[in-house]
């Protein structure tokens, strides 16, 4: 009886969107985070009878046929990359990109990821790192008897000493851009990579392209909806309990097909 | 002493088959853009010979797909469209045009809109969409204008088929049909909405547990109707 697997693949749905939305609702403090989404098609169909096919000699055609469909697939799981509020930190190296731009990180193995988590630090050496100790492309190194720095929004980094009046520019920090930032591959730590689908990534400076500029001293809020999420995490909880209400009657109606006699 | 329990079978297998039907519904209650379904029962009668009549079964003959209106759910995103009255997207797939309702829809490396299986969206004349690279500010009109910056570039074209029963379902929330397809002209697309699933689970809940009832009744009857040939069979075997 297909009833009892139909209604088992709408739990797993169902389950995978519960998995979606509580990694969403652990993330909600997350800097820079953005909310996922799942997505659902239906599974494939079983033709029992063919629309088009012919039911009598003088060709008069069935005109809907009989289709049972088979029950429902995950099919995405879908970054809905939408600009987070910024909250002001005052923090000298902290970043807020107000855009579509990301941050470019170097990793340890050398290919480069991209991050709109903007809470930047320095490691011994001056040189600007991601919280997770990534140096950040292009690298920039802050010398140590700097007073304060300043980033203006088009990512150009100055520093001011005590002993001058003219700050010095240390460098300018670009921004990457993707055709598709759904395509991202998420490895964790704030941190994505580029896939096939994404494109390749198009650095250029703040301000062009579209991809945003740089906002100094603040950083950028996960742009999480507790309340959507709670509300999706209701329907998510009753879809579950109908999937399970359609294996208690089937199973039922088993039941009694093995106790006709 | 089968017309009895052959009626009765016909009638216990297509209920089996609705109970499928129902399963599948409520199995795709979050799929973006699903339609629900229903089964048609339908007459079938079977001459008896001169004096005895007819008799009737009912079969699961055929199906109907609910295409009412389902709610439009704020995402947005920028390339989430949700359509608002008849009509339905154009992709195009391997096997030719499909017709999809579900319009969550993201741009490839090339810059093409495609749905979550990579299928390209089409504008009225067959060709694809395509988001410039590099714009800033992506804006889809109610009449499904796509414009970057202001600039008007390509549309969304939303069609419907001139026949609404000749629709072949396919997986993936896809339709294929044979009938030409027509401009939709009372359909209109939301940018940063897509549509939920028109299955409606108290309806459904309700269909289930009749299906489950009738069927159960179908057994106690098949139970009963064996009971009587018993007896009849030790009250002839007993003389």
């Amino acid at each position: 009886m297909n009833a009892l697997k139909i209604a088992a693949t709408g739990m797993a749905a169902q389950q995978a969107r519960v998995d979606v939305i509580s990694n969403n609702l652990a993330n909600m403090s997350t800097t820079g985070y953005n909310a996922r989404r799942a997505e659902f098609s239906d599974l494939h169909y079983q033709q029992l009878t063919r629309a088009g096919s012919i039911s009598a000699a003088d060709g008069t055609l069935i005109p809907a046929g009989v289709q049972m469909g088979l029950g429902v697939r995950p099919t995405a799981v879908s970054v809905n990359v939408a600009q987070g509020a910024l909250s002001q930190t005052g923090g000298d190296l902290d970043l807020a990109i107000e855009g579509r731009g990301f941050l470019e990180v170097t990793l340890p193995a050398g290919n480069s990821g991209y991050t709109r988590d903007g809470g930047l630090k320095r490691t011994g050496d001056g040189l600007l790192v991601t919280s997770d100790g990534f140096p950040i492309v292009p690298n920039i190194t802050i010398p140590e008897d700097v007073s304060s720095i300043s980033i203006n929004p088009d990512g150009e980094v100055y520093a001011y000493f005590a002993d001058r009046v003219e700050p010095e520019q240390l460098g300018q920090i670009t921004l990457a851009g993707f055709a598709n930032e759904k395509g991202l591959e998420a490895i964790g730590s704030n941190l994505f990579v580029e896939t096939g689908a994404s494109g390749n990534a198009v650095v250029d400076t703040a301000g062009e392209n579209g991809l945003g500029s740089f906002r100094h001293g603040y950083l950028e809020d996960s742009s999480v909806d507790a309340v959507r999420q709670v509300t999706e995490l209701i329907e998510a909880q009753r879809g579950y309990e109908l999937n399970a209400k359609v294996i208690t009657a089937a199973d039922q109606m088993l039941s009694a097909t093995t106790q006709i006699r | 002493m089968g017309n009895t329990v052959y009626a009765t079978l016909t009638r216990q297998s297509g209920l089996m088959k609705e109970m499928n039907v129902v399963a599948n519904n409520i199995a795709n209650l979050a799929t973006t853009g699903f339609r629900s379904e229903e089964t048609i029962f339908t007459e079938f009668v079977v001459p008896m010979g001169r004096d005895n009549g007819s008799m009737s079964m009912a079969r699961a003959s055929a199906h109907s797909t609910n295409f009412l209106q389902g709610s439009l759910t704020q995402t947005g995103g920028v390339f989430d469209l949700g359509i608002n009255g008849d009509g339905f997207f154009q992709i195009e797939t391997p096997a030719g045009v499909r017709l999809t309702r579900a319009g969550s829809f993201s741009p490839n490396a090339a810059g093409e809109l495609v749905t979550t299986e990579g299928y390209n969206l089409l504008d009225f004349g067959g060709a694809p969409i395509v988001a410039p690279l590099g714009a800033s500010k992506i804006d889809i009109a109610s009449d499904g204008t796509l414009s970057a910056d202001g600039n008007p570039i390509a549309q969304v074209g939303l069609v419907i088929p001139e026949d609404l029963t000749d629709m072949v379902r396919e997986d993936g929330v896809k339709f294929s049909t044979q009938s030409a397809l027509i401009p939709a002209e009372d359909a209109s697309v939301s940018q940063g909405f897509l549509e939920a699933s028109n299955v409606e689970p108290v309806q459904q809940i309700a269909r289930m547990i009749e299906v489950q009832r009738s069927y159960e009744m179908g057994q106690s009857f098949l139970e009963k109707e064996d009971e009587r040939l018993r007896s009849i069979m030790t009250l002839v075997g007993g003389r």
